[in-house]
């Protein structure tokens, strides 16, 4: 029963906001908007199931004294500390929220990107082959767009940048076009599956 | 070993090293290099520059992460400075939660420096005047449809815990029909988001500042005009910036035109080590 009734909720409020879309009445708009606040308060509810599971995974890891489990302490101690400064003493620019945002979160997630640089000069260096007809076309395409996007690239050759400009306008947006039409029509079905209760995965995966 | 076999097999120790060497070095030594504006940044900034002073306003969403912030805070800062040279009203909002650090950054540093060279009142920047920024919110999409009706609703309280119907220019941009243009700085999907829900629904404009990664997926976005202008990666924030210092807006260029200079020489290397592999390769295979 509990699980008809999520379904019927699902099904009535699939269509109906589907319809509303093309209705431009002041009720319909109203409605709209009631329900896209319910969604905003709902969506903040969502923060909270996250706090809790992540407190209880790693809670979970440091009571059984897992592998690592000092890194779930650093992680929970972390967390606290950060809501705390940020509701007890603001976030304001020149807080100790944002100080310690910009002098430690910042330039750690930053050192951790920057060393893809090195994977990826590493790996370019030793698979970035011409194996066959298909790899070379990769190769020669990648050439040109990285030279033409440099502002070097003008000086090599004045033609560079606006070859480069037309592997990106012609070919590349031929393929993106191609990925963003599969997606929206896979994005449609999935909807309708979701909304004729077809696709109950959301449910809990359980029949 | 074989010369064709030395190329081919460089310890990645000296890749790393050489790497380093090429990223510090351009810092410490910068290399002038006149910048070719690409037509999608020169368009956006035309939009910009279209805007007229003190009547609609830019709404810009700040959902890069600092990961991606030697790219997108470049485009912030640029943009921001464009904008209140112009007395375009700005109004700052944040989907990606670790957004608001870098946005709340973003506008300290041009504020600042704005009303540090102001000798008059009606040369600095106000908040809740000139610029607001409103904060991150919870359920982005819902979010972003209301906001259609009313920015006020959604965000009751700016990201300072503010009311937000106190301030003056709250009392002129009510919903998207007094927003010209909205430029998502972004290091994920975020741009489809503004494109697929408030664009489609209410018809606001769209801008985007992206890393470079993402651009390739968002050149359809430009041909069909659904984005009124891109800026791509730290090039494009290199090129904005030398813009809006060519039309004398800023005095001095911004910190994506140092970058440039590492970038370029990183992807000089980057081509020189492809080269060297392939030639290794190629020899190594006619040898078989």
């Amino acid at each position: 029963m509990k699980r008809k009734l999520a379904l019927a909720i699902c099904l009535i409020m699939g269509i109906v906001m589907m319809v509303q879309f093309f209705i431009p009445h002041p009720t319909s708009l109203q409605f709209n908007s009631m329900i896209l606040k319910w969604v905003i308060i709902l969506s903040a509810f969502a923060m909270v199931l996250a706090i809790g599971n992540l407190s209880r995974h790693h809670g979970l890891i440091i009571r059984k004294k897992k592998k690592n489990w000092f890194y779930s302490v650093v992680t929970l101690t972390s967390m606290g500390a950060m809501a705390i400064i940020g509701l007890f003493w603001g976030v304001d620019a020149g807080s100790l929220f944002q100080s310690i945002y910009l002098n430690i979160f910042a330039p750690l997630s930053a050192t951790m990107f920057a060393l893809l640089a090195y994977y990826m000069a590493s790996a370019a260096y030793r698979a970035f082959r011409a194996r066959s007809l298909e790899a070379t076309l990769l190769l020669a395409a990648a050439f040109i767009v990285m030279i033409g996007f440099m502002p070097f690239g003008q000086y090599i050759h004045p033609r560079f940048p606006s070859f480069a400009e037309w592997i990106m306008q012609v070919p590349n947006m031929a393929s993106q076009r191609g990925i963003l039409f599969g997606v929206a029509f896979g994005s449609i079905a999935t909807a309708l599956k979701i909304i004729l209760g077809i696709e109950r995965s959301w449910l809990g995966g359980k029949e | 070993m074989k010369w064709f076999e030395v190329i081919s097999k460089i310890d990645r120790r000296i890749i790393y090293l050489l790497l380093t060497l090429f990223v510090i070095l351009p810092l410490f030594i910068p290399i002038k290099i006149p910048q070719n504006i690409m037509p999608q940044t020169q368009k956006l900034f035309d939009f910009v520059d279209s805007i007229r002073p003190d009547d609609k306003a830019v709404m810009l969403s700040l959902d890069y992460t600092p990961q991606t912030a030697p790219e997108c805070h470049p485009m912030a800062l640029a943009i921001l400075k464009h904008c209140f040279a112009r007395n375009i009203p700005v109004v700052g909002v944040s989907y990606d939660p670790q957004g608001p650090g870098l946005a709340v950054e973003a506008f300290a540093t041009v504020v600042d420096d704005i009303n540090r060279q102001a000798s008059i009142k009606e040369d600095s920047v106000i908040y809740g005047e000139d610029y607001v920024y409103l904060g991150w919110k919870s359920g982005r999409i819902a979010a972003l449809l209301e906001m259609g009706e009313s920015i006020i609703s959604v965000y009751p309280r700016d990201h300072f815990r503010n009311a937000v119907d106190s301030f003056p220019i709250m009392a002129r941009v009510k919903n998207y029909k007094d927003i010209a243009i909205a430029i998502v700085l972004a290091a994920a999907a975020y741009p489809d988001d503004w494109v697929l829900y408030p664009q489609s629904r209410y018809g606001i404009k769209v801008g985007a500042g992206l890393t470079a990664v993402m651009a390739p997926k968002y050149y359809p976005f430009l041909q069909t005009g659904q984005f009124s202008g891109m800026v791509s990666g730290m090039k494009g924030a290199a090129e904005y910036e030398h813009l809006i210092f060519a039309h004398g807006y800023t005095k001095d260029l911004g910190t994506a035109e140092t970058g440039m200079s590492a970038q370029s020489m990183i992807h000089i290397l980057i081509i020189i080590f492809i080269i060297m592999g392939n030639i290794g390769y190629f020899f190594s295979r006619r040898k078989k």
